[in-house]
């Protein structure tokens, strides 16, 4: 009997959690996947009675699109590059911070201070030490800004990174250097947790072993820590499929330099474009982007099983 | 090559940092010679800091003060890699992601300018030792594939591959089932023996000790309290502490006294020892001392007899014991001497070993004076120091909570002490002058 | 096997050791190892050192812009420390069209009322997966968890079309209630929660206690930490969200903090440049809050966040 009670009374915890799950979750699953399906499918025309078609005219319309092409692109790019580079630069931290005493835990701080901050603010400080103030094409600018300031003091030639007429790849750098920044954090603790868990003695043996501290780091501490490098690689190729606030961060929404807007728009950009005007397009946007992302992390997941140790 | 270890000292700082005086001496002017070629056994108790000695051979971890040789090289500073060690973790520590083969191969590939081996040559090396420990067969598996036994050999076998001038052991078998320990600690010593690589291991375990070393130095808080061969230390503790470390089943432990040229337990006048002084002591007499008569004089009462085939395990007990029995093991035809529930054992002199009750060393009485000076004559003409610790001991059972032991240290609670060095002489057994001695009475300051 | 054995150790395997190295080798590899040694920690303390600049750098611009004039800001060439403190920077961000007080009061009534609802919810459904026996728990679970891999965008455009639907557009409730159950947290407190020996529940239910007392007293005591991590992630998911807000609630009344930041244009009306100093002063006064949430919180936000690898 006392089971029998115990059971409505488990559904009635689970009562608000699965009610909000219901509506805000499991419906859109299905809902997606049906609007994604009708051609054009327009909400409030769907209340009014009209149909519309069904099949994968939406995904063909989203594919043949050169504005979904560039934020492909981008966003491949951006994954591509920062990813690798993120994680080692993080592998390298972690090692140094663990292989320190003194100031260690100040270190640490410090190198989580970017995770906690709002990325949408922070790239606003790095638009504005990256952004060149006043001018025009053919006059001088008033001020080039801090980074270009650093940079002539080093001897090399400004460059116009983000303001209107700045090229793509000029963008694309900043655009890097902030999202590393951005990622780093995460990636840092989570390495560096792994690091800690590493059994002492294993490095006591490669000292005696007489193996030099590169030899240590390749054939000790990178296989030892493979699963929490594999976990940080999948959920930053996962992560940088997703990565759009970054951007509006530093470009604003227009999703580019002055004169230039969309030109480094990402998957989610595009998404978000097109749900209050076409909820359709969106969701066969959001499916390729699923299916993308389900792709790379079996990708992932298949590699990192063969290269990943015990 | 021979390993002479020169006043070692090792003190972990405090952990609490408000407590300076919190820190921990881990190994005490520990100052010992190893002859070449041996094996020697480390043996205490945890917390004996032999682990920590073994780690200072090996250059893991620095000794505050002291001076380490290899030869006649002075190693101190030298760091691991530099020494020519071979050292066995005691839970091996085998690189998980590597096989058998890479995990052999490892300190090889290491190896750097003229040292440097050719890929053949490394493999003919490895094969080698392999063969040498008997792993030759699982060369391509991981070691989370290999039972315990195994995995130990695989560990031999990657200290072994540099031909190491020393070979270090850390509790090698204490991970071990039962049966595979007596296996391994054979394989041991073997391995030992056909390579002639003078060999150090830390244990525990004083039956492990026993059989397999060559010397072993019985340590306890930090400090030696005895060296020597297996068989003489056991039938020679120099102290309490020693006496009731060795032996299995361990030495009964009686309190009497000394009074007028005779030894009594109780009442009972049990050994006749004319030139020792009136006192009190404790008495240790292992189990094998008790001669069961039927007018022995020692009374005790029998409590239980195990029959072991040839021999008769006693258990009876004696008001006088500091133990909750006296066990003796007699041979089985003297059991009719037995009346009822009473024994009466007469004693075997030189079983028998009489302590000072306050500084717990070795009162030498009758045989056993001129026993003892041949202990040391046979040490001395082997190059072997007897070494020997006396007074008190830094800090007796000073049990300070385990969450401050040390980090390097997961051993145990060690000697807490600043400006108390205990006093340790090294009976040379030579002819010369004792090296000069603080007076007495300095310890009672302390 | 023992023939083997002679096999081998007849052959002598090991060949004599090498050579000790003389005295004077062995002082100069001593104090080569000990250069080394220093050299190597120098370069870790220079590596981290030049990283720690880089990642406070931008921290340290915002702090000083914030505070030069903008003729300063301006100037050919950038001055590392403010020539004059212009605090008027913080009034105009504060007073502009920003309208910075509304947004904090949208931003914390949404994040409080959110995470205590949120809290109230995660607490009663870990609470059933860890302690109550149903029919299909564990494979609601699964199920539950399952839903964890599909990226959010999915949802969120139907959510955007349901949200219409139900008028909730330009109110509190469409920042606050589609997104109040997190699977992974109700995953990192049901982990919580099994930590507790169940002997503890029974004994409760032998002196008679009932499960949400025995919830309320033993249970989320016990699982506090947790319980933090959470609250913290929370509000400054609150704090941090950008994308929906904007999407469902971009008017005055309702608009968070983060949305109207990056909506704001900060234009110096004289010379209708950028007037970056009143922005990074805003920029500061949005960041301040979760710096300070982190120096007092530390070790739970890294707590929670280790686990999870979302931000916010």
């Amino acid at each position: 009997m006392d089971k029998k009670k115990n059971q409505w009374k488990a559904w009635l915890y689970l009562l608000p959690a699965i009610v909000l799950l219901l509506v805000f979750t499991v419906w859109p699953i299905f809902n997606t996947i049906r609007m994604s399906l009708l051609k054009d499918y327009d909400d409030l025309a769907a209340i009014g009675g009209a149909t519309f078609e069904f099949g994968f005219a939406n995904f063909a319309k989203v594919i043949s699109y050169r504005g979904f092409l560039t934020c492909l692109g981008n966003t491949v790019l951006l994954t591509v590059i920062t990813v690798p580079i993120s994680t080692m630069l993080a592998l390298l931290i972690a090692v140094a911070l663990n292989s320190i005493k003194w100031l260690s835990k100040i270190f640490q701080t410090i190198f989580f201070l970017p995770y906690v901050t709002n990325s949408i603010a922070i790239g606003m400080v790095f638009m504005a030490m990256f952004s060149m103030i006043g001018g025009g094409p053919t006059t001088e600018p008033v001020s080039i800004g801090i980074i270009n300031t650093i940079i002539e003091a080093c001897g090399g030639t400004r460059i116009n990174w983000v303001n209107a007429g700045s090229d793509y790849w000029s963008n694309m750098f900043v655009l890097i250097i902030y999202i590393v920044w951005n990622a780093l954090p995460f990636k840092i603790l989570v390495l560096l947790g792994g690091l800690q868990g590493v059994n002492k003695q294993y490095y006591d043996a490669a000292k005696v072993d007489g193996a030099s501290r590169l030899r240590t780091f390749w054939r000790v501490t990178v296989p030892l820590l493979s699963p929490m490098i594999a976990y940080v690689v999948i959920t930053g190729f996962i992560g940088g499929f997703k990565e759009y606030s970054s951007i509006v961060g530093i470009f604003g929404e227009s999703m580019g330099p002055v004169g230039n807007p969309g030109s480094l728009n990402t998957m989610v950009g595009f998404i978000y474009d097109a749900i209050t005007n076409n909820p359709g397009r969106a969701s066969a946007a959001a499916l390729i982007l699923f299916a993308i992302i389900f792709a790379v992390t079996m990708v992932n997941l298949y590699v990192s099983k063969k290269r990943v140790h015990y | 090559m021979k390993v002479v270890l020169e006043h070692l000292t090792k003190i972990f700082p405090s952990r609490n940092k408000k407590d300076k005086n919190a820190e921990v001496v881990a190994v005490n002017d520990f100052s010992l010679e190893i002859p070449d070629g041996k094996l020697i056994g480390l043996l205490g108790p945890s917390g004996c800091g032999k682990s920590t000695t073994l780690f200072m051979i090996s250059g893991l971890q620095e000794p505050t003060s002291g001076r380490i040789f290899f030869g006649e090289n002075d190693v101190t500073k030298l760091s691991p890699e530099n020494r020519g060690i071979g050292l066995v973790f005691q839970n091996y520590a085998l690189y998980p992601h590597m096989t058998v083969q890479q995990n052999i191969l490892f300190p090889l590939q290491n190896l750097k300018g003229e040292n440097r081996l050719s890929k053949e040559e490394m493999l003919e090396r490895a094969t080698k030792v392999a063969k040498l420990v008997q792993i030759d067969e699982f060369m391509d598996r991981k070691p989370s594939e290999l039972s315990g036994g195994q995995q130990q050999r695989v560990a031999i076998a990657r200290a072994l591959v540099k031909m190491p001038r020393v070979l270090l052991l850390d509790e090698p078998l204490s991970n071990l089932d039962a049966r595979l320990r007596l296996q391994t600690r054979e394989e041991i010593r073997r391995i030992q023996r056909d390579t002639q690589i003078t060999t150090i291991f830390v244990t525990h375990d004083q039956e492990e000790a026993m059989s397999i070393s060559d010397y072993i130095v019985v340590m306890k808080l930090g400090v030696i309290m005895q060296t020597g061969k297996p068989q003489w230390v056991y039938d020679d503790p120099a102290n309490l502490f020693v006496a009731k470390f060795l032996g299995s089943p361990p030495i009964n432990m009686l309190s009497g006294k000394v009074e007028g040229g005779a030894l009594y337990i109780g009442n009972e006048r049990v050994l006749e020892v004319p030139e020792l002084e009136d006192r009190e002591v404790y008495i240790g007499i292992r189990p094998e001392g008790f001669l069961l008569r039927a007018n022995g004089r020692l009374t005790c009462k029998v409590s239980g007899i195990d029959v072991m085939g040839r021999d008769i395990s006693v258990v009876s007990t004696n008001e006088n014991s500091l133990n909750p029995v006296v066990r003796s093991i007699i041979s089985a035809d003297e059991i009719g001497n037995a009346e009822g529930d009473t024994a009466r054992f007469d004693l075997k002199p030189h079983k028998v070993f009489l302590f000072d009750k306050e500084t717990e060393e070795r009162i030498y009485f009758g045989e056993q004076v001129a026993a003892h000076e041949k202990i040391i004559a046979q040490m001395k003409a082997e190059g072997q120091d007897y070494v020997t610790h006396e007074g008190p001991l830094p800090r007796e059972a000073d049990d300070r909570s385990s969450s401050e032991q040390p980090p390097e240290e997961k051993k145990g609670i060690l000697a807490k002490l600043k400006g108390l060095l205990p006093k340790k002489r090294e009976k040379a057994a030579d002819e010369q002058p004792e090296p000069v001695e603080q007076p007495e009475g300095q310890d009672d300051k302390e | 096997m023992t023939e083997n054995i002679n096999a081998v150790s007849d052959e002598q395997i090991l060949p004599a050791p090498p050579k000790g190295m003389k005295e004077r080798d062995i002082r100069k590899v001593s104090k080569k190892q000990t250069v080394l040694k220093v050299l190597a920690q120098i370069g870790l303390y220079v590596f981290l050192t030049v990283i720690a600049i880089a990642v406070l750098f931008p921290f340290y611009w915002m702090l000083i812009s914030s505070l030069k004039t903008l003729n300063e800001y301006n100037a050919t060439v950038p001055t590392l420390w403010p020539q004059e403190f212009l605090w008027a920077n913080y009034v105009t961000a504060f007073t502009g069209e920003l309208e910075l007080g509304q947004l904090f009061l949208n931003t914390v009534i949404v994040g409080v009322v959110s995470t205590i609802l949120s809290l109230v919810v995660t607490v009663l459904s870990a609470y059933a997966f860890a302690r109550l026996e149903f029919k299909g728990k564990n494979a609601l679970f699964a199920a539950l968890l399952a839903t964890m891999m599909i990226p959010g965008e999915l949802f969120t455009i139907t959510n955007y079309v349901t949200v219409s639907a139900f008028g909730w557009l330009h109110t509190y409730t469409v920042l606050i209630v589609p997104f109040l159950v997190s699977v992974f947290y109700i995953y990192l407190l049901r982990q919580n929660f099994l930590q507790i020996p169940n002997e503890l529940y029974l004994a409760a239910k032998v002196d008679g206690t009932s499960d949400l007392k025995y919830l309320w007293r033993v249970m989320i005591p016990l699982s506090a930490p947790t319980l933090v991590s959470i609250t913290i992630l929370k509000m400054m998911g609150a704090w941090n969200s950008y994308i929906w807000p904007r999407l469902v609630a971009n008017d005055t009344m309702h608009r968070l903090v983060t949305v109207g930041l990056r909506g704001a244009a900060f234009v110096d009306e004289a010379t209708g440049m950028t007037n970056f100093p009143a922005q990074m002063a805003a920029v500061v006064i949005v960041t301040i809050p979760l710096l300070l949430v982190f120096i007092f919180f530390r070790k739970y936000i890294m707590r929670g966040v280790s686990r999870s690898g979302i931000k916010g």
